[in-house]
Protein backbone atom coordinates (compact mmCIF):
# COMPACT_ATOMS: atom_id res chain seq x y z
CA UNK A 1 0.00 0.00 0.00
CA UNK A 2 1.43 3.55 -0.89
CA UNK A 3 2.34 5.58 2.30
CA UNK A 4 1.44 8.86 0.56
CA UNK A 5 -1.08 10.96 1.85
CA UNK A 6 -4.12 10.80 -0.74
CA UNK A 7 -7.19 12.76 -1.69
CA UNK A 8 -9.46 10.49 -3.29
CA UNK A 9 -12.26 11.69 -5.86
CA UNK A 10 -14.65 10.13 -8.72
CA UNK A 11 -16.28 11.50 -11.67
CA UNK A 12 -15.92 15.47 -12.01
CA UNK A 13 -15.84 17.11 -9.31
CA UNK A 14 -16.76 20.98 -9.49
CA UNK A 15 -12.87 22.19 -10.17
CA UNK A 16 -13.76 25.46 -8.16
CA UNK A 17 -13.95 22.74 -5.02
CA UNK A 18 -11.05 20.80 -6.06
CA UNK A 19 -8.83 24.03 -6.56
CA UNK A 20 -9.99 24.81 -3.12
CA UNK A 21 -8.83 21.39 -1.84
CA UNK A 22 -5.74 21.39 -4.29
CA UNK A 23 -5.13 24.40 -2.09
CA UNK A 24 -5.79 23.72 1.52
CA UNK A 25 -3.85 20.33 0.91
CA UNK A 26 -0.32 20.77 -0.90
CA UNK A 27 1.82 17.78 -1.02
CA UNK A 28 -1.16 15.36 -1.00
CA UNK A 29 -1.42 13.13 -4.03
CA UNK A 30 -4.87 13.49 -5.88
CA UNK A 31 -6.47 9.86 -6.89
CA UNK A 32 -9.20 8.95 -9.10
CA UNK A 33 -10.94 6.14 -7.25
CA UNK A 34 -12.92 5.35 -10.71
CA UNK A 35 -10.25 3.68 -12.17
CA UNK A 36 -9.56 -0.33 -11.82
CA UNK A 37 -6.10 -0.57 -9.51
CA UNK A 38 -6.86 -3.91 -8.92
CA UNK A 39 -7.63 -3.46 -4.91
CA UNK A 40 -9.48 -6.30 -3.37
CA UNK A 41 -13.10 -7.06 -3.95
CA UNK A 42 -14.74 -5.62 -0.62
CA UNK A 43 -18.18 -7.49 -1.47
CA UNK A 44 -20.02 -4.36 -0.28
CA UNK A 45 -22.12 -3.98 -3.02
CA UNK A 46 -23.74 -6.56 -4.48
CA UNK A 47 -22.42 -8.68 -7.80
CA UNK A 48 -24.42 -6.74 -10.47
CA UNK A 49 -23.00 -2.79 -9.89
CA UNK A 50 -21.62 -1.59 -12.39
CA UNK A 51 -17.73 -1.81 -11.87
CA UNK A 52 -16.79 1.46 -11.83
CA UNK A 53 -18.56 2.12 -8.71
CA UNK A 54 -16.81 -1.19 -7.21
CA UNK A 55 -14.12 -0.41 -8.00
CA UNK A 56 -14.60 3.47 -6.02
CA UNK A 57 -15.51 1.81 -2.89
CA UNK A 58 -13.06 -1.22 -3.25
CA UNK A 59 -10.07 2.00 -3.55
CA UNK A 60 -11.42 3.81 -0.81
CA UNK A 61 -11.47 0.91 1.56
CA UNK A 62 -7.85 -0.46 0.63
CA UNK A 63 -6.33 3.23 0.56
CA UNK A 64 -8.55 4.11 3.62
CA UNK A 65 -5.43 5.03 6.43
CA UNK A 66 -4.12 7.19 3.31
CA UNK A 67 -6.89 9.21 2.44
CA UNK A 68 -7.71 12.15 3.94
CA UNK A 69 -10.98 13.26 2.36
CA UNK A 70 -12.24 11.56 -0.54
CA UNK A 71 -14.26 14.29 -3.40
CA UNK A 72 -17.39 12.32 -4.61
CA UNK A 73 -19.18 13.37 -7.82
CA UNK A 74 -23.05 12.69 -6.65
CA UNK A 75 -24.50 15.54 -9.11
CA UNK A 76 -26.08 14.34 -12.95
CA UNK A 77 -22.45 14.26 -13.73
CA UNK A 78 -22.27 10.71 -12.33
CA UNK A 79 -24.67 9.38 -10.99
CA UNK A 80 -27.14 7.69 -8.62
CA UNK A 81 -24.87 4.91 -7.94
CA UNK A 82 -21.79 7.59 -7.37
CA UNK A 83 -24.81 9.34 -5.20
CA UNK A 84 -24.93 6.05 -2.89
CA UNK A 85 -21.47 5.08 -2.58
CA UNK A 86 -20.66 8.55 -1.03
CA UNK A 87 -23.34 8.03 1.66
CA UNK A 88 -22.03 4.34 2.20
CA UNK A 89 -18.61 5.41 2.30
CA UNK A 90 -19.49 8.02 4.81
CA UNK A 91 -21.54 5.50 7.01
CA UNK A 92 -18.05 4.00 6.63
CA UNK A 93 -16.29 6.55 8.40
CA UNK A 94 -14.84 8.52 5.25
CA UNK A 95 -14.82 11.77 5.08
CA UNK A 96 -16.40 12.64 2.04
CA UNK A 97 -17.33 15.94 0.49
CA UNK A 98 -20.40 16.40 -1.63
CA UNK A 99 -19.77 17.96 -5.09
CA UNK A 100 -22.23 18.82 -7.86
CA UNK A 101 -21.31 19.91 -11.45
CA UNK A 102 -24.19 20.01 -13.73
CA UNK A 103 -22.67 22.58 -15.68
CA UNK A 104 -23.69 22.49 -19.72
CA UNK A 105 -22.42 23.41 -22.57
CA UNK A 106 -21.65 27.16 -23.72
CA UNK A 107 -21.35 27.02 -27.62
CA UNK A 108 -18.24 26.64 -28.58
CA UNK A 109 -16.67 23.45 -27.02
CA UNK A 110 -12.97 22.81 -26.64
CA UNK A 111 -11.71 19.43 -27.53
CA UNK A 112 -9.07 19.40 -29.03
CA UNK A 113 -7.91 15.80 -27.26
CA UNK A 114 -10.68 13.74 -28.36
CA UNK A 115 -10.11 15.02 -32.06
CA UNK A 116 -6.06 14.86 -31.64
CA UNK A 117 -4.20 12.47 -33.72
CA UNK A 118 -3.11 10.87 -30.39
CA UNK A 119 -3.90 6.84 -29.79
CA UNK A 120 -7.25 6.41 -27.94
CA UNK A 121 -6.27 4.97 -24.83
CA UNK A 122 -4.07 8.10 -24.30
CA UNK A 123 -7.05 10.42 -25.86
CA UNK A 124 -8.52 9.15 -23.19
CA UNK A 125 -6.54 9.12 -20.05
CA UNK A 126 -5.41 12.82 -20.95
CA UNK A 127 -8.89 13.86 -20.62
CA UNK A 128 -9.63 12.06 -17.70
CA UNK A 129 -5.59 13.55 -15.90
CA UNK A 130 -6.65 16.99 -16.72
CA UNK A 131 -9.40 16.67 -14.18
CA UNK A 132 -6.81 16.40 -11.18
CA UNK A 133 -4.35 18.49 -13.08
CA UNK A 134 -4.93 20.89 -16.66
CA UNK A 135 -2.59 19.62 -19.96
CA UNK A 136 -1.25 22.65 -21.26
CA UNK A 137 0.13 21.39 -24.28
CA UNK A 138 -0.95 21.50 -28.30
CA UNK A 139 -2.56 18.48 -30.05
CA UNK A 140 -2.75 18.09 -33.56
CA UNK A 141 -6.43 17.36 -35.11
CA UNK A 142 -6.59 14.36 -37.16
CA UNK A 143 -9.54 13.54 -39.13
CA UNK A 144 -11.79 11.07 -37.90
CA UNK A 145 -12.70 7.27 -39.76
CA UNK A 146 -13.90 5.62 -36.53
CA UNK A 147 -15.77 7.03 -33.23
CA UNK A 148 -15.29 5.86 -29.62
CA UNK A 149 -18.69 7.19 -27.80
CA UNK A 150 -18.72 6.38 -24.08
CA UNK A 151 -16.88 6.48 -20.77
CA UNK A 152 -13.06 5.40 -19.73
CA UNK A 153 -13.72 1.29 -19.83
CA UNK A 154 -12.72 -0.03 -16.45
CA UNK A 155 -11.10 -2.56 -19.01
CA UNK A 156 -8.71 0.67 -20.45
CA UNK A 157 -7.04 -2.16 -23.04
CA UNK A 158 -9.82 -2.37 -25.01
CA UNK A 159 -9.25 0.98 -26.43
CA UNK A 160 -5.72 -0.49 -27.86
CA UNK A 161 -7.82 -2.16 -29.97
CA UNK A 162 -8.46 1.24 -32.17
CA UNK A 163 -6.55 2.84 -34.69
CA UNK A 164 -5.36 6.54 -33.69
CA UNK A 165 -7.98 8.50 -36.34
CA UNK A 166 -10.53 7.25 -33.41
CA UNK A 167 -12.59 10.77 -32.36
CA UNK A 168 -14.05 10.38 -28.51
CA UNK A 169 -17.65 11.23 -27.63
CA UNK A 170 -19.71 10.76 -25.05
CA UNK A 171 -19.26 11.57 -21.39
CA UNK A 172 -15.60 11.41 -22.03
CA UNK A 173 -15.74 14.05 -24.54
CA UNK A 174 -18.10 16.08 -22.38
CA UNK A 175 -15.40 15.81 -19.61
CA UNK A 176 -13.06 17.21 -21.86
CA UNK A 177 -15.40 19.89 -22.69
CA UNK A 178 -15.91 20.81 -19.08
CA UNK A 179 -19.81 19.61 -19.08
CA UNK A 180 -19.66 16.40 -17.55
CA UNK A 181 -23.82 16.44 -17.39
CA UNK A 182 -24.93 17.67 -20.61
CA UNK A 183 -26.69 15.53 -22.13
CA UNK A 184 -26.78 17.00 -25.85
CA UNK A 185 -23.17 16.88 -26.25
CA UNK A 186 -23.20 13.31 -24.65
CA UNK A 187 -25.85 12.27 -27.01
CA UNK A 188 -23.91 14.15 -30.25
CA UNK A 189 -21.82 12.02 -32.42
CA UNK A 190 -20.83 12.62 -36.35
CA UNK A 191 -23.34 9.87 -37.83
CA UNK A 192 -21.42 9.00 -41.00
CA UNK A 193 -18.56 7.74 -38.81
CA UNK A 194 -18.35 4.15 -37.67
CA UNK A 195 -18.65 4.35 -34.03
CA UNK A 196 -18.56 2.01 -31.06
CA UNK A 197 -20.97 3.15 -28.54
CA UNK A 198 -19.51 1.25 -24.95
CA UNK A 199 -21.03 1.52 -21.77
CA UNK A 200 -20.29 -0.10 -18.33
CA UNK A 201 -22.34 -2.92 -17.73
CA UNK A 202 -25.15 -2.27 -15.08
CA UNK A 203 -24.71 1.67 -15.99
CA UNK A 204 -27.73 3.47 -17.02
CA UNK A 205 -25.64 4.78 -19.83
CA UNK A 206 -26.46 1.30 -21.42
CA UNK A 207 -30.01 3.03 -22.60
CA UNK A 208 -27.90 5.86 -24.10
CA UNK A 209 -25.36 3.52 -26.11
CA UNK A 210 -27.78 0.83 -26.87
CA UNK A 211 -30.03 3.58 -28.63
CA UNK A 212 -27.24 5.61 -30.51
CA UNK A 213 -26.03 2.47 -31.62
CA UNK A 214 -29.35 1.67 -33.20
CA UNK A 215 -29.85 4.92 -34.22
CA UNK A 216 -26.43 5.77 -35.71
CA UNK A 217 -25.65 2.01 -37.15
CA UNK A 218 -22.68 1.45 -34.74
CA UNK A 219 -21.64 -1.37 -32.56
CA UNK A 220 -23.12 -1.67 -28.99
CA UNK A 221 -20.93 -2.83 -26.24
CA UNK A 222 -21.41 -3.47 -22.65
CA UNK A 223 -18.68 -4.96 -20.46
CA UNK A 224 -18.55 -5.74 -16.81
CA UNK A 225 -15.33 -6.42 -15.96
CA UNK A 226 -12.53 -7.58 -18.10
CA UNK A 227 -13.25 -7.65 -22.10
CA UNK A 228 -13.65 -10.84 -23.11
CA UNK A 229 -11.96 -11.96 -26.49
CA UNK A 230 -15.59 -11.93 -28.35
CA UNK A 231 -15.92 -8.35 -27.26
CA UNK A 232 -12.52 -7.45 -28.46
CA UNK A 233 -13.05 -9.58 -31.60
CA UNK A 234 -16.30 -7.78 -32.20
CA UNK A 235 -14.94 -4.37 -32.24
CA UNK A 236 -11.53 -5.46 -34.48
CA UNK A 237 -14.49 -7.10 -36.79
CA UNK A 238 -16.31 -3.76 -36.91
CA UNK A 239 -13.21 -1.71 -38.05
CA UNK A 240 -11.83 -4.38 -40.17
CA UNK A 241 -15.03 -4.72 -42.45
CA UNK A 242 -16.84 -1.47 -41.43
CA UNK B 1 5.43 -26.98 -49.76
CA UNK B 2 2.81 -28.02 -47.85
CA UNK B 3 0.11 -25.18 -46.29
CA UNK B 4 -2.02 -25.95 -42.90
CA UNK B 5 -4.99 -23.91 -42.29
CA UNK B 6 -6.84 -24.66 -39.65
CA UNK B 7 -10.29 -23.32 -38.16
CA UNK B 8 -9.89 -24.91 -34.23
CA UNK B 9 -13.38 -24.84 -32.62
CA UNK B 10 -14.36 -26.44 -29.40
CA UNK B 11 -14.75 -29.16 -30.47
CA UNK B 12 -14.00 -29.74 -33.65
CA UNK B 13 -11.19 -28.41 -35.87
CA UNK B 14 -11.18 -28.08 -39.36
CA UNK B 15 -7.99 -28.38 -41.43
CA UNK B 16 -7.10 -27.76 -45.31
CA UNK B 17 -3.89 -29.19 -45.86
CA UNK B 18 -2.94 -27.36 -49.47
CA UNK B 19 -0.91 -30.15 -50.54
CA UNK B 20 -1.21 -33.08 -53.40
CA UNK B 21 0.20 -35.56 -51.13
CA UNK B 22 -1.95 -36.17 -47.95
CA UNK B 23 1.17 -36.21 -45.53
CA UNK B 24 -0.90 -34.80 -43.22
CA UNK B 25 -2.71 -37.41 -42.64
CA UNK B 26 0.37 -39.51 -41.90
CA UNK B 27 1.59 -36.98 -39.40
CA UNK B 28 -2.14 -37.65 -37.53
CA UNK B 29 -1.98 -41.37 -37.79
CA UNK B 30 1.74 -41.06 -36.26
CA UNK B 31 0.14 -39.56 -32.86
CA UNK B 32 -3.48 -41.60 -33.57
CA UNK B 33 -4.43 -44.31 -35.59
CA UNK B 34 -7.96 -44.66 -34.16
CA UNK B 35 -7.72 -41.40 -37.11
CA UNK B 36 -8.94 -43.65 -39.32
CA UNK B 37 -12.22 -43.29 -38.23
CA UNK B 38 -12.00 -39.71 -39.15
CA UNK B 39 -11.47 -39.86 -43.19
CA UNK B 40 -10.73 -37.28 -45.62
CA UNK B 41 -14.10 -35.11 -45.36
CA UNK B 42 -12.77 -33.58 -49.08
CA UNK B 43 -9.80 -34.00 -51.48
CA UNK B 44 -10.32 -31.22 -54.51
CA UNK B 45 -9.56 -28.01 -56.16
CA UNK B 46 -10.43 -25.00 -54.42
CA UNK B 47 -10.34 -21.54 -55.16
CA UNK B 48 -8.59 -18.32 -52.82
CA UNK B 49 -9.42 -14.93 -52.99
CA UNK B 50 -7.88 -13.96 -55.79
CA UNK B 51 -9.60 -17.28 -57.77
CA UNK B 52 -6.25 -18.82 -57.99
CA UNK B 53 -6.71 -22.72 -58.51
CA UNK B 54 -5.51 -25.36 -55.55
CA UNK B 55 -5.50 -28.48 -54.55
CA UNK B 56 -6.35 -29.15 -51.69
CA UNK B 57 -7.29 -32.31 -48.42
CA UNK B 58 -9.48 -31.00 -46.07
CA UNK B 59 -10.19 -32.69 -42.54
CA UNK B 60 -12.61 -33.00 -40.05
CA UNK B 61 -10.73 -34.13 -36.90
CA UNK B 62 -11.65 -33.43 -32.77
CA UNK B 63 -9.69 -30.46 -31.27
CA UNK B 64 -8.38 -32.76 -28.44
CA UNK B 65 -6.38 -34.71 -31.59
CA UNK B 66 -5.45 -31.73 -32.86
CA UNK B 67 -4.21 -30.03 -29.57
CA UNK B 68 -1.44 -33.25 -30.01
CA UNK B 69 -0.32 -32.87 -33.61
CA UNK B 70 3.58 -32.04 -34.06
CA UNK B 71 2.57 -28.94 -36.27
CA UNK B 72 2.32 -25.53 -37.13
CA UNK B 73 -0.46 -23.25 -38.51
CA UNK B 74 0.12 -21.24 -41.73
CA UNK B 75 -3.58 -19.61 -41.09
CA UNK B 76 -5.71 -20.20 -38.39
CA UNK B 77 -8.85 -19.12 -36.92
CA UNK B 78 -10.61 -20.24 -33.38
CA UNK B 79 -9.97 -20.63 -29.67
CA UNK B 80 -7.51 -23.38 -30.37
CA UNK B 81 -4.56 -22.70 -31.88
CA UNK B 82 -3.72 -19.05 -31.32
CA UNK B 83 0.16 -20.05 -29.78
CA UNK B 84 0.51 -22.68 -32.97
CA UNK B 85 1.22 -20.75 -35.60
CA UNK B 86 4.58 -20.55 -38.01
CA UNK B 87 6.13 -17.20 -37.96
CA UNK B 88 4.76 -15.25 -40.78
CA UNK B 89 1.57 -16.76 -40.73
CA UNK B 90 -1.57 -14.96 -39.49
CA UNK B 91 -4.36 -15.23 -37.25
CA UNK B 92 -7.79 -14.05 -37.84
CA UNK B 93 -10.98 -14.07 -35.13
CA UNK B 94 -13.54 -16.07 -35.77
CA UNK B 95 -16.21 -13.33 -36.64
CA UNK B 96 -13.94 -11.75 -39.13
CA UNK B 97 -13.23 -15.62 -41.03
CA UNK B 98 -17.07 -15.68 -40.35
CA UNK B 99 -17.41 -12.79 -43.15
CA UNK B 100 -14.75 -13.42 -45.42
CA UNK B 101 -16.31 -16.85 -45.66
CA UNK B 102 -19.50 -15.75 -46.23
CA UNK B 103 -17.94 -13.20 -48.83
CA UNK B 104 -16.82 -16.18 -50.80
CA UNK B 105 -19.78 -18.93 -50.32
CA UNK B 106 -22.94 -16.38 -50.47
CA UNK B 107 -23.21 -15.14 -54.27
CA UNK B 108 -25.73 -12.57 -53.19
CA UNK B 109 -25.20 -10.28 -50.37
CA UNK B 110 -27.89 -7.84 -50.96
CA UNK B 111 -29.59 -9.27 -47.34
CA UNK B 112 -27.86 -11.57 -46.09
CA UNK B 113 -27.17 -12.42 -42.43
CA UNK B 114 -25.10 -15.41 -42.11
CA UNK B 115 -24.90 -16.84 -38.46
CA UNK B 116 -21.93 -19.51 -37.23
CA UNK B 117 -23.29 -21.58 -34.26
CA UNK B 118 -20.43 -23.23 -32.57
CA UNK B 119 -19.56 -25.68 -29.45
CA UNK B 120 -20.05 -23.22 -27.33
CA UNK B 121 -21.11 -19.53 -29.07
CA UNK B 122 -23.15 -17.74 -31.87
CA UNK B 123 -22.08 -15.44 -33.96
CA UNK B 124 -23.35 -13.79 -37.33
CA UNK B 125 -22.84 -10.91 -39.67
CA UNK B 126 -24.99 -9.61 -42.14
CA UNK B 127 -24.66 -7.50 -45.20
CA UNK B 128 -26.61 -5.33 -47.03
CA UNK B 129 -25.82 -4.39 -51.07
CA UNK B 130 -22.64 -6.10 -50.53
CA UNK B 131 -20.99 -4.26 -47.61
CA UNK B 132 -21.12 -5.07 -43.96
CA UNK B 133 -23.73 -4.09 -42.09
CA UNK B 134 -24.19 -5.33 -38.66
CA UNK B 135 -22.60 -8.44 -36.50
CA UNK B 136 -22.95 -9.77 -33.09
CA UNK B 137 -21.18 -12.25 -31.19
CA UNK B 138 -22.39 -14.04 -28.05
CA UNK B 139 -19.87 -16.45 -25.91
CA UNK B 140 -21.64 -16.36 -22.94
CA UNK B 141 -25.44 -17.01 -23.00
CA UNK B 142 -25.53 -18.76 -25.62
CA UNK B 143 -22.77 -20.98 -24.65
CA UNK B 144 -22.34 -24.89 -24.89
CA UNK B 145 -24.97 -24.64 -27.27
CA UNK B 146 -23.64 -27.36 -30.07
CA UNK B 147 -21.60 -29.07 -27.16
CA UNK B 148 -24.83 -29.71 -24.90
CA UNK B 149 -27.17 -31.33 -28.04
CA UNK B 150 -23.30 -33.91 -28.86
CA UNK B 151 -23.42 -34.64 -24.91
CA UNK B 152 -27.41 -35.27 -24.52
CA UNK B 153 -27.21 -37.70 -27.98
CA UNK B 154 -24.08 -39.77 -26.57
CA UNK B 155 -25.45 -39.75 -22.84
CA UNK B 156 -29.30 -41.04 -24.09
CA UNK B 157 -28.11 -43.23 -26.84
CA UNK B 158 -30.13 -40.61 -29.29
CA UNK B 159 -29.57 -40.74 -32.77
CA UNK B 160 -29.29 -37.12 -34.10
CA UNK B 161 -30.38 -37.52 -37.49
CA UNK B 162 -33.61 -39.63 -35.97
CA UNK B 163 -34.96 -36.36 -33.83
CA UNK B 164 -38.27 -35.26 -35.54
CA UNK B 165 -39.53 -31.58 -35.09
CA UNK B 166 -41.20 -30.45 -31.80
CA UNK B 167 -43.26 -27.04 -31.74
CA UNK B 168 -42.71 -27.25 -27.90
CA UNK B 169 -39.41 -25.36 -27.30
CA UNK B 170 -37.77 -25.17 -23.95
CA UNK B 171 -36.89 -21.73 -24.28
CA UNK B 172 -33.25 -21.74 -22.89
CA UNK B 173 -30.20 -20.63 -25.29
CA UNK B 174 -27.46 -21.25 -22.19
CA UNK B 175 -27.21 -25.21 -22.62
CA UNK B 176 -25.14 -25.73 -19.04
CA UNK B 177 -29.43 -24.27 -17.66
CA UNK B 178 -31.21 -26.12 -20.54
CA UNK B 179 -29.46 -29.42 -19.26
CA UNK B 180 -31.58 -29.10 -16.25
CA UNK B 181 -34.53 -29.02 -17.95
CA UNK B 182 -34.09 -31.32 -20.55
CA UNK B 183 -32.85 -33.92 -17.62
CA UNK B 184 -36.16 -32.92 -15.39
CA UNK B 185 -38.12 -33.19 -18.73
CA UNK B 186 -36.95 -36.55 -19.34
CA UNK B 187 -37.93 -38.00 -15.37
CA UNK B 188 -40.84 -36.79 -15.95
CA UNK B 189 -41.30 -39.45 -18.88
CA UNK B 190 -40.47 -37.25 -21.35
CA UNK B 191 -38.53 -39.57 -24.31
CA UNK B 192 -35.44 -38.13 -24.37
CA UNK B 193 -35.19 -37.71 -28.10
CA UNK B 194 -38.23 -35.42 -27.77
CA UNK B 195 -36.56 -33.33 -25.05
CA UNK B 196 -33.96 -33.01 -27.06
CA UNK B 197 -35.81 -31.72 -29.58
CA UNK B 198 -37.29 -28.99 -27.74
CA UNK B 199 -33.92 -27.60 -26.66
CA UNK B 200 -33.42 -27.77 -30.65
CA UNK B 201 -36.39 -25.83 -30.98
CA UNK B 202 -35.50 -23.00 -28.33
CA UNK B 203 -31.64 -23.06 -29.43
CA UNK B 204 -33.26 -22.43 -33.28
CA UNK B 205 -36.12 -19.63 -31.79
CA UNK B 206 -32.98 -17.46 -29.93
CA UNK B 207 -30.55 -18.03 -32.52
CA UNK B 208 -32.72 -16.62 -34.87
CA UNK B 209 -34.10 -13.52 -32.27
CA UNK B 210 -30.29 -13.38 -31.32
CA UNK B 211 -29.22 -12.68 -35.51
CA UNK B 212 -32.41 -9.74 -35.40
CA UNK B 213 -34.78 -12.34 -36.75
CA UNK B 214 -33.82 -12.22 -40.31
CA UNK B 215 -36.56 -13.31 -43.23
CA UNK B 216 -33.27 -15.72 -44.67
CA UNK B 217 -30.68 -16.90 -42.39
CA UNK B 218 -27.61 -18.49 -44.10
CA UNK B 219 -26.05 -21.26 -41.30
CA UNK B 220 -22.93 -22.39 -40.98
CA UNK B 221 -21.23 -24.96 -38.75
CA UNK B 222 -22.20 -27.89 -37.11
CA UNK B 223 -25.85 -28.03 -37.29
CA UNK B 224 -26.47 -27.74 -40.88
CA UNK B 225 -26.19 -31.47 -40.73
CA UNK B 226 -28.68 -31.72 -38.26
CA UNK B 227 -32.42 -32.30 -39.93
CA UNK B 228 -34.24 -31.80 -37.16
CA UNK B 229 -32.17 -28.06 -36.46
CA UNK B 230 -32.62 -26.79 -39.64
CA UNK B 231 -36.70 -27.97 -40.30
CA UNK B 232 -37.19 -26.26 -36.81
CA UNK B 233 -34.98 -23.04 -37.88
CA UNK B 234 -37.46 -23.25 -40.91
CA UNK B 235 -40.53 -22.36 -38.60
CA UNK B 236 -39.01 -18.89 -38.30
CA UNK B 237 -37.14 -17.63 -41.20
CA UNK B 238 -35.52 -19.49 -44.89
CA UNK B 239 -32.62 -21.47 -44.13
CA UNK B 240 -29.83 -21.71 -46.45
CA UNK B 241 -26.92 -24.30 -44.66
CA UNK B 242 -23.40 -23.67 -45.82
CA UNK B 243 -21.53 -26.46 -44.08
CA UNK B 244 -19.39 -26.20 -41.13
CA UNK B 245 -16.15 -24.52 -43.25
CA UNK B 246 -17.15 -21.21 -43.82
CA UNK B 247 -14.86 -19.61 -41.28
CA UNK B 248 -11.91 -22.19 -42.95
CA UNK B 249 -12.97 -20.98 -46.06
CA UNK B 250 -12.47 -16.84 -45.30
CA UNK B 251 -8.90 -17.67 -44.19
CA UNK B 252 -7.29 -18.09 -47.60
Amino acid sequence: MSKNKLIGMWGFPDPEILNQIKLKYPGFEIIDLDQNLNHPNTELLPDNSCKIIKNIVDNAVYLKNNLELIIASVGEEKCDAGRFAARILTELGFNIIETKYNKTCTKKIKIPVSTSDLPLKQKVLTIMDNIIVPVKKEFRIKKADYGFWGVPPNDISILDLFPDNTHVYGWTRCVEAGAPADLDLEMFVDENIPTVFYAQTFCAKMQLGKHLARKYNGLYLDVDDVASNSVKAKIEAFIRLG
Amino acid sequence: MTKLIIDAGTSWSKILEISCKADFKSIILSVNKDFQQYQIQESKFFYDKDNKKFFGNLFLIPSTLAATLPVEFDNATGHMVKKRIKSGGYYENEVISLAYGAKKLVKNLKDATIVDIGSRDLKWVQFIDGKYKDLDWNSSCGSVTGATVDMLCKFYNVDPNKISIQTEKIPLVCGVFAMEKIMDDISKNTPADIAIAKYLHGIAYNTWKFAKKPQKMYLSGGFCSNNCFTETLKLYCDVVPLGRYVLLKGLF
